[in-house]
């Protein structure tokens, strides 16, 4: 596919132009890629509504019945549902467990354990589980 | 790797280690005693292949979600008695042995062989874990 580049004058005016003859899996992966880089989810802090980078986010967590978003160092709660926000986040991000999405370009290495589950460090030092079920998704989403 | 996969490739794991072990076995009959013929009942090959199944099935037990690492520990040992008493078990139906010292030849093979397995799916695990490890090398965000 021929790929063109040009310049724009400011970061509010970038946006990009497929012209593609099917929309494939890669177009939208690349399309997801693009819209993502710029997205952003709400969240309740305190009582207030924050926007959420989610290039930022770690990783997503449900507990009794309620999802919270954890960046580096915080954690806030969102009204999205676990299945509305592995929609929303794109392909960075991987369904590890039935109650935690995380994002994969912040994991910083990965463990084998003996029944076969992941144990993942996350760049802020963090630890979870990739259960067996999910490690197939993992491996496919990286290529391997 | 899904539960029936699982099970299928410990059994195929432990099959080809019973028969490598047997293949020894008889090896070692040939160089000590010079025995050049072993017989086998016509089952053996196929009790091979049900115990091979029946401890793939005990191997489920090693696949918790919820556990942490001692945990994991203790059900090693826990998988490591229940294969040998299936072993024993089933040899015994089987006619793998037929006095003390046959069974002692069946638990040091038993033994070798839960090594070997063992050793393969670590291995292959590990393996796993590099190509991951690679790929979101790759991939991952600077902080």
């Amino acid at each position: 596919m021929l790929v063109r580049i040009n310049k724009a004058d400011s970061y509010e005016n970038e946006s990009a132009v497929i012209n593609a003859f099917e929309v494939t899996e890669n177009i939208r992966n690349a399309v997801d890629i693009l819209r993502n880089n710029g997205s952003s989810i709400p969240v309740i802090s305190e009582g207030e509504t924050l926007m959420v980078q989610t290039s930022s986010i770690y990783y997503v967590e449900s507990v009794d019945k309620r999802t919270y978003v954890y960046t580096k160092d915080e954690c806030h709660e969102t009204r999205y549902r676990l299945y509305e926000l592995e929609e929303i986040l794109g392909i960075n991000f991987l369904r590890c467990s039935k109650a935690m999405i995380i994002n994969i370009k912040k994991i910083r290495s990965v463990r084998a354990e003996v029944n076969a589950r992941l144990s993942a460090e996350m760049l802020n030092g963090e630890r979870l589980i990739i259960s067996r079920g999910y490690v197939k998704d993992l491996k496919k989403k990286l290529g391997v | 790797m899904n539960k029936a996969k699982i099970i299928f490739n410990q059994t195929m794991m432990i099959s080809t280690a019973v028969l490598f072990g047997m293949g020894i076995r008889t090896a070692i009959l040939f160089l000590v005693a010079g025995q050049y013929m072993i017989e086998w009942q016509w089952y053996i090959p196929l009790s091979v292949v049900l115990v091979g199944f029946l401890c793939a099935l005990a191997s489920l037990v090693l696949y918790d979600e919820t556990d942490n690492e001692s945990h994991q520990r203790l059900r090693v040992v826990i998988h490591f008695i229940l294969v040998l008493g299936i072993v024993s078990l089933f040899g015994y139906l089987f006619d793998w042995y037929s006095d003390l010292t046959g069974y002692l030849i069946i638990a040091i093979m038993y033994v070798i062989i839960y090594t070997f397995v063992w050793i393969s799916t670590l291995w292959m695990l590990k393996v796993d874990e590099k190509k991951i490890n690679d790929a979101i090398d790759r991939i991952r965000d600077e902080e």
